[in-house]
């Protein structure tokens, strides 16, 4: 190897390691938080050694119900997932083998949806929900976030589509498929880290949402981001619980990221031509 | 078993300039091996995706087996396509692949396992058929097409040049085979291919196609021998047929034609050439007809100095300075014009035992049997 490229090498790592531990960071002081006892969260300078505590966890447990935060999360981001792939990934397919000229256009414009601030629509869909007696449902959420990922998906699977030959397809229908078979049969597996990377799209955006839901569900139906805000108490702010809670809301995610790693980078640099 | 038929088939597509098919007609017999030949854009994959449904057709009738197949969908045509790229399921395995066909339409799993043996020896698949296609070699892959559409024994087989992929040694190789496996099947098949040795070898009849027009139909031997115009000619041979311009003349007790200095006396031209004497016209001789002579200056003979030799083993391609023989100047149909301007030079094809050396002055005879005349306006030959 080359003086040049071992350098470069050495000073790519240094980058990559660099901005590692920035990202990090904040994120190692909120899980160390979760274990320090109270009077040593903000101890100036910062104590790296400290006696590890679960008293953070026994409030948090204590203070709000995980297990019902847990599961309106993990409803709310597999319905929205869910919804967002059976609308989505059919469109996707739809307009990538349409034969109309203003198919791409269309795909393009449902890119344009996923870019408009959510926000702007928030309120008209509030008034919407509350009409129809939805406000305060997973449901709402539900659907005001497939409204906005399954126009991504829609986009996200047209690439896919779009890079695929349509020789498989045809070769299916002259084996004997209809169109939808030849869709589910072969087309539809052939763009499986596709589907797959557009899924993990949709959960992270869904579980991580804080905004909708913070309008749109009550007491009974939010989800875990939602409740991290109430951690926020009247008198001061529970850093401990705040970082306890922390644990049950980032721990999935990173799982489900660790485990789908493969599949989300195949899919954010190969399906987008 | 099945009969197809084009009858006045022409496809546009919307916004397209020139028709991709324009008033098609063709008959393919039963259990005949058909080949489809032409340069890209000739409209011969048009035609064969027609026949698999998978190409709309703007007016005209496609038959198979005397039913009206325009609006028949391809799963009820039951015929089987090979495709260029295989088209292979990347998601199934060899065994899974073949099978599709046969699942799809409900056979039994014993039935279908039986088949899916028997193919997989046919085509000496047997030991990849756990492995998926991406772990398989061109020519592996190949096969595995030619099984999947194999297995069903449908009405037709379809081949969109199906063997393009693959380097020259394979491709020799499953020539052969497709030719043995339709000769043995007995099934029709459509094969479409630019590759004119393939056109030659492998089909009863070869359609020559060129602008969405039938321009022969006939048998190799016949397109080699009789082509009907210059783009036949021009298309099938391989090196490429060399065309001259030159004059139609008297000489002695029958027509000659002149080109430059040279006379070639004609044998039997029939009355059309007769007529035309001290007109232009194009001549065309083959490559492989031109033959070293040692009678420099007389009749039936051209002289040129070869400027560049190419040893292709067997033979050698003899490229001769253009000194006035070449038909670089005729008026002739655009195609063919390009074709004179890829090859202004007279080319021979010699034996390798006789040694050509780079500029040396070679002399040439040519049967008079194996001149081809054509007129130099249309491209038709007379």
């Amino acid at each position: 190897m080359s003086r040049v490229s071992r350098r470069r090498i050495l000073a790519e790592r240094t980058v990559v390691l660099v901005a590692t531990l920035l990202f990090l960071l904040p994120v190692c002081w909120l899980i160390a938080t979760a274990y320090k006892p109270s009077n040593q969260i903000f101890t100036v300078p910062p104590r790296l050694t400290f006696e590890p505590t679960l008293d953070q966890f026994r409030q948090a447990l204590a203070l709000f119900d995980v297990v019902s935060l847990v599961r309106s999360s993990l409803v709310i981001s597999l319905g929205t997932t869910l919804l967002s792939l059976l609308l989505g990934v059919p469109s996707g397919y739809a307009l990538a083998r349409s034969k109309a000229r203003f198919a791409t256009g269309f795909a393009y414009f449902f890119l344009a949806i996923r870019m408009i601030p959510a926000i702007a629509a928030l309120i008209p869909f509030y008034l919407l929900m509350r009409d129809i007696g939805l406000l305060g449902s997973w449901w709402a959420v539900i659907v005001f976030n497939t409204m906005l990922n399954c126009a991504f998906v829609t986009w996200m699977m047209f690439s896919y589509f779009k890079s695929l030959p349509p020789d498989m397809e045809e070769a299916a229908l002259t084996d004997g498929c209809t169109l939808i078979g030849a869709f589910l049969r072969v087309a539809l597996p052939s763009v499986r880290s596709g589907i797959i990377a557009c899924a993990l799209f949709c959960m992270m955006f869904s579980w991580n949402d804080f905004l909708h839901p913070m309008f749109l569900t009550t007491l009974d139906s939010k989800p875990i981001s939602v409740a991290l805000l109430t951690a926020y108490g009247t008198k001061d702010i529970t850093w401990g619980t705040l970082g306890a809670l922390a644990h049950f809301s980032t721990i999935p995610i990173v799982l489900m990221a660790l485990f789908m790693n493969r599949y989300f980078v195949q899919g954010a640099t190969n399906g987008v031509q | 078993m099945a009969e197809i038929s084009f009858t006045n088939v022409s496809k546009t597509y919307a916004g397209g300039k020139a028709a991709a098919l324009n008033d098609f007609n063709l008959k393919i017999a039963d259990g005949e091996f058909m080949v489809l030949v032409g340069p890209s854009g000739c409209g011969k994959t048009t035609a064969l995706r027609m026949i698999a449904g998978l190409e709309d057709i703007s007016s005209g009738k496609l038959k198979i087996n005397d039913t009206v197949a325009n609006d028949l969908s391809p799963r009820d045509r039951d015929i089987a396509m090979v495709f260029q790229s295989y088209a292979l399921y990347p998601h199934l395995t060899v065994a899974d692949n073949i099978a599709f066909g046969l699942k799809v339409r409900g056979a039994k799993p014993e039935v279908i396992a039986d088949k899916v043996r028997e193919t997989a020896a046919l085509l000496e698949l047997t030991e990849f058929l756990d492995r998926k296609p991406n772990r398989l070699s061109g020519g592996q892959r190949q096969r595995v097409a030619m099984g999947r559409a194999l297995v069903r024994s449908p009405n037709a087989f379809l081949m969109d040049e199906p063997l393009s992929n693959l380097d020259a040694r394979l491709r020799g190789q499953m020539r052969a085979e497709i030719s043995r496996l339709q000769r043995m099947t007995a099934v029709t098949t459509v094969y479409v291919t630019h590759d004119q040795v393939e056109a030659m070898t492998m089909g009863h009849r070869v359609a020559v196609m060129n602008k969405g027009t039938l321009q022969q139909l006939d048998t190799p031997r016949a397109l080699y021998d009789r082509p009907v115009n210059m783009f036949v000619a021009g298309f099938i041979g391989s090196p490429p047929i060399n065309f001259l311009e030159g004059r139609l003349v008297a000489h002695d007790n029958g027509p000659a034609v002149a080109i430059g200095e040279f006379l070639l006396p004609l044998a039997q031209q029939g009355e059309r050439a007769a007529r035309r004497i001290d007109q232009r016209v194009a001549i065309g001789i083959r490559p492989e007809h031109l033959k070293l002579s040692d009678n420099a200056g007389m009749p039936g003979t051209i002289s040129a100095r070869a400027s560049f030799v190419e040893d292709l083993g067997a033979d050698l391609l003899v490229h001769m300075e253009d000194k006035g023989t070449a038909a670089s100047g005729a008026v002739v149909m655009d195609d063919e014009r390009d074709m004179m301007k890829s090859a202004p030079r007279l080319k021979a094809l010699v034996d390798s035992s006789l040694r050509v050396r780079r500029d040396e002055r070679v002399t040439f005879s040519v049967d008079p049997s194996l001149i081809l005349l054509f007129d130099p306006e249309t491209g038709v030959r007379l």
